[in-house]
């Protein structure tokens, strides 16, 4: 039988530090055995168990897309001993991932639709697999406009610098880089995401935001997005809660009813307003 | 299905052939040493009230061994996690109280759930026949009637055995159980209505109380911000121990222990009452206080797994919680009061 808290052996290929204060690196893993690739099919806002033998395991959002073949990229950033200690591995060493876990963005049913893609800090990773799917050229044909509103505090704290600057000089997708305070040599925008959000927004007529950010960003980002006319069904966002077996089992994740990890992480605003806020 | 007889004077052969080729738990000692354990099938106690532990940890011992990996790169698959497997056998356990039975099933729900099966779980809960014994005469802790079970409920059981007049009747609830019974001395005997009869008795004598029904009807977000919680749980000291007694409490911890040859993955028993048990990494904690906690508990039990589980609640009256709880919470009394309107609840 197929034992879902069973890792994939994996085997780090590539570890880039990707923010000026080194607590984020974004890890390149290979799976070590033939077909576990296939069997790790995963789609944009899923995430995985990462899985350090005798440190113990973390939930991380993925951030490469499906489209991308041969290894998977999740950003890690330094907070306790699993993460601690991966920010201590090298290239080339084993480890475990599990997945893919939880629910993907609802892709599939927003066909036809435009849509503004809004990410705060280090919560872009499952934003990046979403870009980096919708503009697959297979995909890309099926969705309208396309609006992406990043922001972080500063300039080195941003993720992905190749793949934004690279989607910026698409004419597919609007990219709108945002940082807190204005710092000297930096051509993009200075300003929180809420208030670029208002500013840049497409109407909500057949248009669905995506939203992934700390808490605050999220706070003042929702109302900007009802106030501009954006019905709670039409605003998706991800969920992050403590977890362990992320299978909907070990029981401590959840949001009444809901499990973040086997209902989640993805959830409308819609379905967030029946629920508790115990996120 | 038809019932069966076994008379009191066959009662050892019917056990001995219930162990025939399996590993065969009974209830042993009484009072609060009274567990489900492998002994002598001359030694069966017939006469406890319930075990002192429900049967959870048959199927969900309180610290597993999932995996485990070695660090000799000489060898292949360093650093790779193994499966230990589960080591299930076949067995059966009588004397499982329906009451916890019932936990059995609902537990049953979570680890095969609509996405994932546990291994680890479904390799012993398939591999066990689980023969009830109804409760002819409920103690004063039990409450299974209130929260929609019977003293001779069926649900989570193979077979259910209550005590007759001269022997032991056994009523087949599965075809499993019903195939585990041909293979016994026991014989086939019409005792339908003597099921009724005793049913209807240990049902009167319990008391049905009060209709728990408005929990069901309220809105989730009505009970959950209902101004009760705070009282309700000022006396909780998050000690945790109505989930270490709670038949349907399933959750746990996943640690990885190293050793200087490599290490394991194990789950241990955790408990919604800590602290420890959501706070994130950042120190955020969604359920910072005993009152949120305590929260939780009540509204998982009797709104949360009644929502997912087709209307089943998620207590199931066995009542130890009760007994056990330091300072007298009793979850009969917190149902109560989220069955009031908003206003009454604060008294």
């Amino acid at each position: 039988m197929n034992n879902p808290y069973l890792p994939y052996p994996v085997r780090i290929a590539e570890i880039r530090v990707e923010t000026e204060d080194k607590n984020l690196r974004t890890f390149k893993f290979e799976f070590l055995n033939p077909g576990d690739e296939e069997k790790f099919a995963y789609l944009p806002g899923q995430f995985a168990e990462l899985s350090v033998p005798g440190q113990g395991e973390i939930p991380i959002g993925i951030a490469s897309s499906p489209t991308e073949k041969g290894f998977v990229l999740f950003t890690v950033n330094r907070v306790g001993q699993v993460s601690s200690y991966m920010h201590n591995m090298k290239a080339g060493d084993i480890m475990g991932i599990r997945g893919p876990l939880g629910h993907p963005y609802p892709l599939e049913g927003l066909k036809g639709k435009n849509l503004v893609i809004i990410a705060g800090g280090f919560a872009v990773t499952t934003l990046r697999s979403t870009i980096t799917w919708l503009l697959e050229p297979s995909n890309r044909p099926n969705y309208g406009q396309i609006t992406f509103i990043y922001g972080a505090r500063t300039p080195g704290l941003l993720l992905y610098k190749e793949e934004w600057m690279a989607w910026e000089k698409r004419d597919d997708i609007n990219v709108y880089v945002t940082i807190d305070r204005e710092v000297p040599n930096w051509n993009y925008r200075v300003g929180f995401v809420p208030a670029v959000t208002k500013e840049v927004c497409p109407p909500p007529e057949n248009t669905a935001a995506l939203i992934c950010g700390p808490p605050i960003m999220i706070k003042f980002t929702q109302p900007v997005l009802e106030d501009a006319g954006y019905k709670p069904d039409n605003i998706i966002m991800s969920l992050e809660n403590r977890m362990k077996c992320g299978l909907g089992i070990c029981g401590r994740c959840n949001v009444g009813p809901e499990y973040v990890c086997k209902d989640g992480p993805v959830f409308t605003l819609a379905q967030l307003n029946r629920l508790p806020k115990e996120y | 299905m038809p019932e069966y007889l076994v008379k009191e004077s066959g009662l050892k052969e019917f056990f001995q052939s219930l162990a025939n080729g399996r590993h065969l738990l009974t209830p042993q000692g009484t009072g609060d040493k009274c567990k489900l354990e492998e002994a002598g099938p001359d030694k069966v106690n017939l006469d406890y009230s319930n075990t002192h532990m429900s049967p959870k940890s048959a199927f969900f011992p309180q610290s597993e061994n999932l995996m485990a990996f070695h660090n000799k790169s000489d060898k292949p698959n360093p650093f790779v996690y193994q499966d230990l497997g589960d080591k299930a056998q076949p067995t059966v356990i009588f004397g499982i109280r329906p009451c916890d039975a019932r936990g059995l099933s609902i537990s049953n729900r979570v680890f095969q759930n609509d996405r994932f099966t546990d291994p680890y779980w479904k390799g012993k809960y398939e591999q066990t026949i689980k023969i009830g014994l109804a409760c002819a005469s409920p103690s004063p802790q039990c409450f299974c009637a209130a929260m929609g079970g019977s003293p001779y409920g069926e649900l989570g059981l193979d077979v259910l055995a209550f005590k007759v007049e001269g022997g032991l009747g056994l009523k087949p609830v599965t075809a499993q159980g019903e195939e585990l019974i041909k293979q016994t001395n026991a014989a086939q005997e019409d005792l339908a209505q003597e099921i009724k009869k005793q049913e209807a008795k240990a049902i009167e004598a319990q008391g049905v109380g009060t209709d728990l029904k408005p929990i069901d009807d309220k809105d989730l977000m009505e009970l959950f911000q209902d101004p009760h919680w705070t009282a309700t749980a000022e006396n909780c000291l998050n000690c945790g121990v109505c989930t270490f007694f709670c038949p349907t409490c399933h959750c746990f911890d996943i640690q990885d222990e190293q050793s200087e040859q490599g290490g394991i993955r194990m789950r241990n028993w955790d408990t919604c009452m800590s602290w420890l048990f959501t706070v994130h990494g950042t120190g955020h904690n969604p359920r910072p206080s005993k009152t949120e906690r305590v929260r939780q508990r009540f509204m998982h039990k009797l709104k949360y797994i009644p929502l997912k589980q087709d209307g089943i609640r998620g207590c199931t009256g066995c009542g130890r919680c009760v007994v056990m709880c330091p300072v007298n919470i009793d979850i009969r009394e917190v149902a109560l009061k989220m069955c009031q309107p908003p206003a009454q609840s604060q008294a």
